[in-house]
């Protein structure tokens, strides 16, 4: 369908749209216009993608200077989706204006999903691919082959320097199968298309990383402009991945492989001496002069990048002291004689970047500044030296990354060391851990270059954690719901068993006898009345592992395993995955099954459980993380110094995060139904963390219950699903035609502030204080944060369907 | 990152076998006796237990039992190790040296290619004595240059000295150090001919007067640091009142009999005391919002990103504990 929102028209490629997709697309072209950033939530399965991309390519094609939309998603299969989504859209344009758009859009992966070499493609790990491509495309490696010498090269990369740089690959969107069939044909490499493409892309789908992570985004993504779109979608965990792109641990072990990696360049340089010392002179002349080529900018290859360094430095010169070859290894093995030193430490330490560097001065001689250029430096040595076997060298590249960092940075990261495993452990095994505690640094670049960011995702609750924890402003924040013609799930609090004894993962009572007893009787219970799939979430690996082997023995499982197929999730990935295509197996033939798994693990964020894959999800106790890590503690105390995130908050947050995350993998649709219970008694008081979509299907009667009377509600609820429910009646409040939109966006022009009504009929979430007083109160911000929200309507309809 | 670095298993194993756990001199290892220490000795850098330290060097000086080496040692100079690599142990005590003498910063010099010259310079003289290349001529600058600088700093003070007395003395307190060095520069100058390549030449005197032993481009002049003002025991801080001005005199009623009274003079008393006093106290507590400070102690973050880092160390450390009860 065809509508517009204000002057702008939008091609949707659905016949109908669903209030809440209008109303986030018009948050977003909000936010466009505006120019800034926002955070919206809102449900998984409202089609939440194909509206993003209907509204932004709408923009796109509106507005002449055409910007860019920079699409991040977190795992392959979502970019997948997305290219797909993005393909039927523009399918769907070709159709209704008749033209076909001069428009491109490209997806990029890592160079192991998408190598057509015959035998590097075969190679298992991502770095070896990586590596051995790096080796047949290299620069100097070509050079080679013209001065004539025996080197192998990529014909698949070669091909490509034969086309139009600006046009690789005919105008369209490109799946991934789509670019590399279509680079088997033309013999071209669809990684480097994809790459060099980038600059003329309308629309580029890729993860996180390549743009979060500082050491590929220097490379891969620095060439977009500034009015870039971007999006963060299922950007619920957003912090952590920007945590962990700036964390190093080193160990005793990677120190030696460093050394040994310091001592191969030595000898290295040695030989290059004396055949070729030519070349090194010219790398110290160009240093001298502070020189950086401009196509060492641009080299696709680089070993490594520099991990967020501020502007100005990159533009100084390296130190005098670094400048020739074989000072700067001996830099950096006395740099890492001074960490193995460090090693040998009996009890934990902490440092501040300061107090490591001024130690490490007093020590070694080993100033800040020349620290500041050792990924720098290394990565030049490299190219310098011609090195190809870049994989050994991975060790060596952690420690210049490590000793770049920490003397760029004097806040927000610590440095911890770790001599023992455990508590009760006795033999050294130490842990240097150099984390980031500030979520916002990785991400920093990114608001301050891009003008609109969309962070976006199913769980957001509470809206205003994210810009806190990442430190920035936002035009618009918004939760919305999914509009329902009828309770399509059921969230349930139980909050003690039949026998009225508590139910709880809290740590002083979890192994309880009653507990335990509790927490199997629930799922007993569960399991008999549940059609098809249960998915059983747990807090961590150990407690599962504790509590399966306590239901062992009390016959709880012997139970279950009437009743359904018993399958376990372990950290182990293949076994996980051979677990969960039994588990579907299962579900398609015969009674179903129950699938336990961990609130952190693979399967709690990527897993789809749709339609009878999972009728059920129980969350066994709240999934805190572990406390007692040092690395949580001293990130939670940062937190509140410096963003006054409180601990408990904090905490909070993150664990309800995770267990909506559990909750949202079982409806995936409109048309999806199931069951949530959500057991912990501590529950009770963190429903407003949950997201606003939970929170307004949650009934305030089923906040309280006990396991009998939990099982009591869900029967009555699977009874109601059974009744056969069509399309039509959902039309006109769950789902709008072109004429049922139209009326509402004139009924909305009148108005100019939307009412409460307005609000909700558009799946916004509503404010149950407004709901009360049931008049137009008026929203004057929309920025605002709601609070909680009660069904009532729902009740109401539910009451009609009883007579 | 390689979040997932695993611990290497058996790494603390191979800890006890490591090849150097051994004495050289006793042939006594670690596996035998876990208590065993290792010392080193700057002056040839062999490393040998403690016990053979004791029993070697308890009377006195001896050589160095380790073959070929024949050193003379001191018990007194042997100390732990910090580095594993004796090599590296070795640069630095040499940089430790180095350091000492070549101490100028970035601010020193014009500019920062200047600097980096600097400290290719420096780490070239580090590198010859370590490999010990030309070890005698690049002594020998390395302690002209001590001396220039200490004369320098010493010239500094005596001028600084003389500010101070405002003594006006014509004659030249360089001249005597400056002879001293001019004396010894004559024989360096054939001592030190043509040195290593890498080392810029002892640099044509453009003066002709002293050699330093080197010469860096860009390299400013020392000068005196600025005399020190007084001192002031509020630290800038001032008293003056903020909201108000006393002025002289007041025409108010009630003070203007007490004005005239002579009983008010007696002991000295005067009237603008009470005026300032009075001022005082009215507007004492003008500009302190309660509120604000309420709100401070409640959220008692600092919102400093250094703080929260600092504060975190201490976490980490098991330095103080984070409020996370499960609070529910
Ligand atoms: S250039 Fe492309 S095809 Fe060739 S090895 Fe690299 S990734 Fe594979
Ligand atoms: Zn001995
Ligand atoms: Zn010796």
């Amino acid at each position: 369908m065809k509508f517009f929102i204000d002057e702008l028209p939008v091609l949707f490629p659905y016949p109908r749209v669903y209030p809440e997709q209008y109303a986030y697309m018009c948050d977003l072209k909000r936010t466009l216009d505006a120019g800034g950033h926002c955070v919206l939530e809102m449900p998984s399965g409202t089609g939440k993608t194909v509206s993003l991309l209907s509204l932004i390519v709408a923009y796109q094609q509106f507005h002449p200077e055409m910007r860019k939309l920079i699409y991040c998603s977190r795992t392959m299969s979502e970019i997948e989706k997305a290219l797909a989504e993005l393909k039927g859209l523009m399918k769907y344009r070709t159709e209704q204006l008749g033209y076909e758009e001069e428009f491109r859009g490209l997806g990029l992966t890592s160079r192991k999903n998408l190598c057509l070499h015959p035998s590097v493609k075969r190679e298992k790990s991502g770095t070896v691919v990586d590596a051995r491509c790096r080796s047949l495309t290299a620069g100097f490696v070509k050079e080679k082959k013209e001065r004539g010498e025996d080197v192998e090269l990529c014909v698949y990369h070669e091909n490509l320097d034969l086309l139009e740089p600006h046009n690789l690959i005919p105008p369209g969107v490109w799946t991934f199968d789509g670019m590399l069939k279509y680079g088997e044909q033309h013999k071209q490499c669809p990684y480097f298309t994809a790459r060099r493409m980038m600059p003329f892309c309308n629309v580029i789908i890729y993860s996180y990383h390549y743009l979060l992570d500082p050491k590929i985004a220097e490379r891969v993504s620095k060439e977009l402009s500034k009015d870039c779109i971007v999006v963060f979608d299922e950007a619920h965990n957003i912090d952590n991945v920007c945590i962990e792109s700036l964390s190093i641990d080193l160990t005793e072990d990677s120190l030696r492989k460093a050394t040994r990696g310091v001592n191969n360049l030595d000898r290295k340089i040695t030989e290059m001496k004396s055949t070729d010392a030519a070349k090194l002179q010219n790398e110290y002349a160009k240093l001298v002069e502070g020189l950086r080529e401009a196509e060492e900018a641009r080299d696709e290859n680089a070993f490594m990048a520099n991990p967020a360094l501020p502007d100005d430095l990159l533009k100084e010169a390296v130190p005098g002291n670094i400048r020739r070859a074989e000072h700067f290894v001996a830099f950096l093995k006395r740099f890492i004689e001074y960490l193995k030193t460090r090693m040998k430490v009996l009890s934990v330490i902490s440092e501040t970047p300061p107090s490591f560097l001024s130690h490490l001065r007093d020590l070694t001689f080993i100033e800040r500044k020349p620290l500041r250029f050792c990924a720098e430096r290394l990565t030049s040595l490299v190219r310098t030296l011609e090195l190809t076997n870049i994989e050994d060298y991975q060790p060596l590249q952690e420690v210049a990354t490590f000793a770049t960092l920490i003397s760029t940075y004097e806040t927000g990261f610590l440095l911890i060391i770790e001599p023992f495993e455990s508590a009760t452990a006795t033999v050294p095994n130490p842990i240097l851990h150099f984390t980031c505690l500030d979520a916002a640094i990785a991400i920093k670049p990114v608001f301050e270059r891009f003008s609109s960011v969309i962070v976006t995702s199913g769980t957001m609750s509470p809206l205003d954690m994210y810009p806190r924890m990442l430190n920035f402003s936002c035009v618009v924040q918004e939760s919305f719901t999914m509009t329902l013609t009828r309770r399509t799930f059921l969230p349930m609090i139980v909050d003690r068993g039949s026998d009225q004894n508590q139910v709880t993962s809290q740590f002083e009572h979890r192994n309880d006898p009653q507990v335990v007893r509790n927490f199997g009787n629930l799922l007993i219970e569960f399991c008999k009345l549940t059609p098809d799939g249960v998915v059983v979430f747990f807090p961590s690996y150990l407690y599962m592992e504790s509590i399966i082997s306590m239901w062992q023995g009390s016959g709880v499982l012997d139970e279950v395993w009437k009743y359904k197929l018993i399958l376990v999730e372990t950290p182990d990935a293949v076994e996980t995955s051979l677990a969960l295509e039994t588990y579907r197996t299962a579900c398609n033939n015969g009674r179903g099954a129950v699938l336990l798994c961990v609130a952190r693990g693979k399967v709690s964020e990527g897993i789809d459980f749709d339609h009878h894959y999972g009728r059920t999800v129980l969350c066994m106790g709240v999934p805190y993380q572990y406390t007692e890590s040092r690395i949580l503690k001293a990130r939670l105390e940062f937190l509140r110094e410096t963003y006054r995130i409180k601990e408990s908050d904090f905490l909070s947050f993150d664990a309800m995060r995770h267990a909506a995350q559990c909750l949202g993998r079982v409806i995936r649709g409109k048309d999806d139904y199931g069951v949530m219970v959500l057991a912990d008694k501590r529950f009770g008081k963190k429903i407003t963390q949950l997201p606003k979509w939970i929170q307004m299907a949650l009934d305030g009667k089923n906040t309280k219950l006990s396991v009998d009377q939990a099982v009591g509600s869900a029967k009555a609820f699977l009874r109601e699903m059974s009744v056969p429910w069509t399309r039509g009646q959902m039309e006109g409040t769950s789902t709008w035609s072109l004429e049922e939109l139209e009326t509402h966006q004139k009924k909305q022009k009148g108005m100019g502030v939307l009412g409460v009504e307005e609000r909700r009929a558009e799946g916004r979430a509503v404010d149950v204080v407004m709901m009360e007083r049931r008049e137009t109160v008026e929203v004057t911000e929309v920025t605002e944060v709601d609070e909680f929200g009660g069904g009532e309507d729902m009740d109401a309809l539910m009451g009609d369907m009883d007579a | 990152m390689s979040k997932a670095a695993s611990r290497a298993n058996g790494a603390s194993t191979k800890r006890l076998a490591e090849d150097g756990d051994i004495c050289p001199v006793c042939k006594s290892s670690r596996y035998l006796n876990p208590n065993m220490r290792f010392r080193v000795n700057p002056e040839c850098y062999h490393r040998m237990c403690e016990s053979c330290v004791d029993r070697i060097f308890s009377h006195g000086p001896a050589a160095c039992p380790i073959a070929g080496c024949k050193r003379t040692l001191r018990r007194a100079r042997f100390r732990e190790q910090t580095f594993e690599d004796l090599k590296v142990e070795r640069e630095v005590d040499i940089r430790k040296r180095v350091a000492r003498v070549m101490n100028k910063t970035e601010s020193d010099f014009e500019t920062l290619r200047d600097y980096n010259n600097y400290l290719e310079t420096v780490e070239e003289i580090t590198w010859n004595l370590i490999l010990k290349i030309d070890l005698e001529a690049t002594e020998k600058r390395l302690r002209l240059w001590e001396e220039a600088q200490k004369a320098e700093v010493e010239s500094i003070n005596s001028t600084v000295s003389r500010r101070l007395h405002t003594a006006t003395d014509t004659v030249d307190p360089q001249s005597d150090t400056a002879r001293v060095i001019l004396k010894k520069s004559g024989v360096q100058r054939k001592a030190l001919g043509p040195s290593s390549a890498n080392t810029p030449e002892p640099g044509a005197m453009d003066t002709g007067l002293k050699d330093t032993g080197f010469t860096f481009a860009g390299l400013k002049k020392r000068v005196a640091p600025e005399p020190e003002k007084p001192f002031d025991p509020y630290g800038g801080w001032n008293i003056e009142p903020q909201y108000y001005t006393v002025m002289d005199d007041y025409d108010v009623d009630f003070i203007s009999g007490a004005k005239t009274d002579v009983h008010h003079l007696a002991g000295g008393y005067d009237i603008r005391d009470f005026y300032s006093r009075a001022l005082c106290e009215a507007f004492s507590g003008f500009g302190v919002f309660v509120e604000e400070e309420v709100i401070a102690r409640e959220n008692q973050a600092s919102g400093d990103v250094g703080v929260g880092t600092q504060t975190a160390a201490t976490v980490a450390d098991g330095g103080k504990e984070v409020n996370m009860d499960d609070i529910f």
